[in-house]
């Protein structure tokens, strides 16, 4: 049995036995609004809770990422990464005041990502009371801008700038326990704006309908012919716009996301998608803007690699059903600069994306132990290949 | 009137932030410290409550030595989940049944001095939606930092919009500004400077609180401060400000009961001290109206202004905590001492 398998079991108990301790970190960040692009009050308070809780060494990088280092015992070894994004999906304006239950934490964004965050904030506490050191030194980094038009922005500069190499690295991700990404899709995001002339004159007597110009784009993307390998797809994933029910839309938005298992088919369908839209805007009259909000580099872990298979037996250790997923995320940019990474799930939910978004607590506890497996099977050398 | 006392024992609580500082006080002083939070129907807010208290002050520092909850019967999840994350969880009617059970705040927080062990007390209300440990380290800052305080008082920021800027608040809610501060103004001026006379988060010493009748309902506020100054003087009062608190809203209604109850202890203390003479006995019935439909409808609670006796006179309290000498001996400086 391969060393870091050994007590995996035990550190369940102990981990429940400080919940305190995560779920008020849980509480006091999760409270603290973070929209992409306004996440300082939130990286200001991740900075204070590694701080209480006596993390080695606390600083911010050049992009104002703030990041924790828990020391190792051998200063020669690369260390070893842990990541979750700050930001969330939700306005300053929505109530932020957390529901405990005895089994559930309620709240905006609880999920996405602040048990994630909160999490790496326990962790120095966590390791204390299991009595579990590294060999390593552990990088706590908390990102900025990831979300939407942040565009992981956040996690390049850290990537890019990191003044070490890397040993491994693992994304901590609120939902769903089990699932094991070592992998992520090429993938483009972009919006399509449609804006109709509201001016009154004669060339302007018979006005498209944004809404309709976009059905019109719509019905020609799914026309597109995809290929099944490479695996690509187009979601049409957002669609917003017009005013009232008796006035023509003037203005409709599409969002859409192309992904696909190579870059070179995301960026052909980009282009035809691009074609459509120059298309569709002369032959309409109207102003169609394509905009690229994010994008991600197919990159991956072979299923064999030795990271992958130490996640998967420490999941399977812990009792956990394994689910291989794709991840766009920090993930993305781990891999592409060929620093072996997974991400992970903490524990399980509903309503995501919803502000009532609810966690279960008593699943968390077995995803942090999880996490600390797989730390220490990186500790191990399993990366070192 | 003193003004100076607004000055000299208003503070804020970030001036007592060094938590292992308190700490230290408190085991130079040998204190046993006790957190009290009095429940009915707080399922969504009693698990925070008591999580991050444990969490801040138990687990990170050991300022506290228990959580207590007294239930006054809630018909929700409360007590099971206070139970589930380990506070101590009592049933208010079960608590000395010789004395018989009333329903109320008042009378949670009075049957809290019996199974609390702390020589200092913390009662916070438990429905704190933003609730921090500083709701808590805020109150208990003054009483260890300094010998003459033996009672704390929180007060908030409630911000007033006036155009677009937002000005600073010195006061406190509705029935404060309508009801409390008009009565202090009349009968004790001095005590205006309280700002927030009804926040339901306070802290003092054992030896004050066991010595002071607690009415059972909205009253246990309004007489604390009352009698508190009329025993020690107000040089043993500090008042905290925590900042910003959100909590439910009450509606009109509601608030005009809990004046009701309030003017009603305020009268008993003024009749008491010989200030005022009632000519005939003043009822127990708050008679609010509705109007439904075509219908204006009568709306009478009856609100009877009981009060439990000071807890020291109380056999049962006297055995636990070993009080043989004659309950109106105090230790505490008497008011002709600090004044």
């Amino acid at each position: 049995m391969p060393p870091y398998l050994k007590n995996i079991t035990s550190y369940v108990e102990g981990i429940r036995r400080i919940r305190e301790t995560i779920i008020a970190n849980i509480v006091f960040l999760g409270q603290i609004p973070a929209p992409t692009f306004q996440e300082k009050s939130r990286a200001i308070k991740f900075m204070d809770r590694l701080v209480e809780n006596q993390v080695d060494e606390c600083t911010t990088d050049g992009y104002q990422n703030p990041i924790g280092i828990i020391r190792g015992k051998k200063s020669d070894l690369s260390p070893i990464m842990l990541v979750a994004h700050l930001d969330t999906m939700f306005a300053r304006d929505v109530d932020h005041n957390y529901t405990i239950t005895e089994n559930a934490i309620r709240g905006p964004g609880v999920l996405d990502n602040t048990v994630g965050v909160a999490v790496l904030a326990s962790l120095p506490a966590v390791l204390k009371h299991l009595e579990v050191s590294f060999d390593s030194d552990i990088i706590l980094a908390g990102v900025i801008q990831s979300l939407g038009k942040g565009n992981l922005r956040g996690m390049r500069h850290l990537v890019k700038t990191w003044p070490t190499p890397i040993r491994g690295a693992i994304c901590v991700e609120g939902v769903e326990l089990g699932r094991l990404c070592y992998y992520s899709e090429g993938m483009i995001r972009c919006d399509i704006t449609c804006s109709i002339s509201e001016e009154k004159g004669v060339e302007y007597r018979f006005k498209p309908n944004a809404i309709l110009v976009l059905h019109e784009l719509i019905n020609q993307i799914m026309a597109i012919r995809l290929p099944q390998k490479p695996r690509s797809r187009v979601i049409i994933g957002k669609i917003k716009g017009g005013q009232k029910h008796g006035i023509i839309a003037y203005e409709a938005t599409l969002g859409l996301e192309i992904q696909s298992d190579t870059d070179r088919m995301v960026k052909t369908i980009f282009e035809d998608i691009k074609d459509m839209v120059t298309g569709i805007s002369h032959e309409f009259g109207v102003r169609l803007k394509l905009e690229t909000i994010s994008n991600a580099t197919a990159s991956r872990l072979r299923y064999n690699h030795p990271l992958v298979k130490a996640a998967g037996q420490v999941m399977e250790a812990l009792g956990i059903q394994t689910v291989g997923e794709p991840s766009e995320s920090e993930l993305s940019l781990l891999l592409s600069k060929r620093i072996p990474a997974v991400t992970l799930g903490l524990t399980r939910g509903e309503n995501y994306h919803l502000p009532e978004s609810q966690m279960e607590i008593e699943p968390m506890f077995t995803g942090i132990a999880q996490v600390i497996g797989v730390l220490q099977a990186i500790d191990s050398g399993v990366c070192d290949e | 009137m003193n003004k100076s006392w607004v000055a000299s024992h208003t503070f804020h609580y970030s001036r007592f932030s060094d938590i292992g500082y308190l700490v230290e006080e408190k085991q130079k002083k040998d204190l046993k410290i006790s957190l009290c939070l009095p429940t009915l129907n707080e399922e969504k807010t009693i698990a925070k409550e008591i999580i991050i208290m444990k969490s801040e002050l138990m687990t990170r520092y050991p300022l506290l030595d228990e959580i207590v909850v007294i239930d006054s019967g809630s018909t929700d999840e409360t007590v099971k989940v206070a139970k589930s994350f380990d506070a101590k969880v009592y049933l208010a009617d079960e608590l000395l049944p010789d004395q018989g059970s009333y329903r109320g705040k008042g009378e949670n927080l009075w049957k809290a001095l019996y199974v609390t062990t702390g020589d200092i007390i913390v009662y916070l209300d438990a429905d704190i939606k933003n609730i921090h440990h500083r709701f808590c380290y805020g109150l208990l800052g003054p009483l260890l930092a300094y010998d003459n305080i033996k009672y704390t008082k929180a007060f908030y920021d409630r911000p007033i919009a006036i155009g677009k800027s937002k000005i600073r608040p010195t006061g406190g809610g509705r029935v404060t500004e309508l009801v409390i501060r008009p009565l202090f103004s009349l009968f004790f001026p001095e005590l205006t400077q309280i700002l927030q006379p009804l926040s339901g988060e306070y802290a003092g010493y054992r030896e004050v609180f066991e010595k002071i009748p607690f009415p059972i309902g909205y009253g246990v506020e309004t007489s604390m401060i009352l009698d508190i100054c009329e025993k020690w003087g107000l040089d043993v009062i500090a008042q905290v400000d925590l900042e910003r608190r959100v909590h439910r809203n009450q509606d009109t209604k509601a608030l005009g009961r809990m004046s009701f109850v309030v003017i009603k202890t305020f009268l008993k203390r003024l009749e008491n001290l010989g200030l005022i003479e009632l000519k005939k006995e003043i009822y127990d019935e708050i008679i609010q109206y509705q109007l439904i439909k075509n219908d204006i409808t009568p709306n009478a609670v009856k609100m009877v202004g009981i009060e439990r006796p000071p807890i020291i006179g109380i056999p049962e309290y006297r055995e636990k905590f070993g009080h043989t000498a004659n309950p109106s001996s105090i230790r505490l400086a008497s008011k002709e001492k600090t004044t």
